[in-house]
């Protein structure tokens, strides 16, 4: 062999090799998107497949609480009250890994409409009074009244909000204080930033991308104090993202957290 | 005469719970679980109140309330029942000719007004 073919060979052979590699490489990705697909659409039918039985314990339990088939007593109610109430509970674990499945899924359509987005965040501020007064925790919407409306799919924004004021309700102690702020940016302030800010117990730097990651959960032992599917930011964060906005937080241990989403405000020109 | 309510529903378990809620109260209650049956049980005898599931193994409920207005046998009424209330779903039920769209599971207090107050 002349000194030439020996020098020739020595990179042709690690090219090989590292085709090689790569192709093992493409197949592994190939195969984990394979069951990733698999994983999601079997979480997608049983999730509906528990759905309803679970609509027929509701049900058969509301009967006999609201005393159609005879009165109950006190504690037999409160009882019956019970499943319907842990029922319910179970219902919208389920509905927010479906909302999950079908955000991150690829066949979703966006509603597109004009609306006006401080009159949606008064909207879900209402739904929300009852549990936020529970805690004695105040929501109160800073600005906004000037804005113009917003072109987004309006039932998505609506539970964007619904979960980032949701979780400001969870992560916050009695007494604290929650609010929504609206700013614009962009070259020519085409965008709105909306932001829902708590006094709760905040998020450490090092979890910032954490809590946005499906099934994700700071606390994630089985003993921890909030419960829940782990899917809420990262459904807000698909349905953010698939207005072409981006979501992310800004937050202090101890010291509260703020959660920013950006949205546009008129149709893209063409 | 009591009023007839057709349950269309292809969970067993969801149309026993029906059942026994509507039989409760005094109406009386037919059952179909599929748009074939749905379509015989509401042209064999006027229906008042139809409620209706939309995923059925043999077609979207919706067919049900086409044939149905096909053969001039559409019930006094009908409420449509889904498990995701997103707007388009509700707007094609509205189309196709229901008072209104229930999201489930429909607490009873609610569902049993819904049904007073289109029969009413």
């Amino acid at each position: 062999m002349s000194m030439s073919e020996r020098v020739g060979s020595a990179p042709k052979g690690r090219l090989k090799k590292l085709e090689a590699q790569m192709e093992e490489t493409q197949r592994t990705i190939d195969e984990l998107r394979a069951r990733d697909a698999l994983k999601t659409q079997f979480l997608s039918n049983v999730s509906h497949d528990l759905r309803t039985p679970l609509a027929a314990i509701i049900t058969h339990a509301e009967i006999l609480r609201d005393g159609m088939l005879g009165e109950l007593n006190q504690k037999q109610r409160d009882s019956v009250a019970g499943i319907v109430n842990g029922g319910q509970q179970l219902i919208d674990m389920i509905d927010e890994i479906l909302t999950y499945v079908r955000s991150a899924s690829d066949q979703v359509i966006l509603a597109r409409s004009d609306f006006n987005i401080t009159e949606l965040v008064d909207q879900v501020r209402a739904l929300n009074q009852a549990l936020a007064a529970k805690k004695h925790l105040t929501i109160e919407r800073l600005n906004g009244d000037d804005l113009p409306p917003v072109y987004a799919d309006r039932d998505k924004v609506k539970h964007v909000l619904g979960n980032l004021i949701g979780n400001a309700i969870k992560f916050t102690s009695d007494g604290g204080r929650i609010w929504i702020g609206f700013s614009r940016r962009g070259r020519e302030r085409e965008e709105v930033v909306v932001e829902v800010g708590d006094t709760g117990r905040g998020i450490a730097r090092d979890h910032y991308e954490l809590v946005f990651r499906e099934f994700a959960q700071v606390d994630a032992s089985p003993s921890r104090p909030h419960h829940g599917t782990g899917l809420g930011l990262a459904i807000a964060r698909n349905l953010v993202e698939l207005h072409s906005g981006t979501i992310w937080v800004e937050s202090e241990l101890g010291k509260g957290s703020r959660f920013f989403f950006t949205l546009p405000l008129n149709p893209p020109r063409d | 005469m009591p009023a007839r309510i057709l349950i269309v529903e292809d969970s067993p378990l969801v149309t026993d719970a029906f059942r026994v809620l509507f039989t409760a109260v005094g109406y009386e209650v037919d059952s179909a679980a599929t748009v074939a049956e749905a379509i015989e049980q509401a042209t064999s005898a006027p229906v008042d109140m139809m409620l209706l599931d939309l995923s059925l193994p043999d077609g979207n409920g919706l067919e049900v309330l086409k044939v149905l207005r096909k053969r001039g046998s559409l019930p006094r009424s009908t409420l449509a029942m889904t498990g995701h209330n997103d707007l388009a779903s509700r707007r094609s039920c509205l189309e196709a000719g229901c008072a209104d769209v229930l999201l489930k599971p429909v607490p009873v207090a609610e569902l049993l007004r819904q049904i007073e107050h289109h029969l009413a």
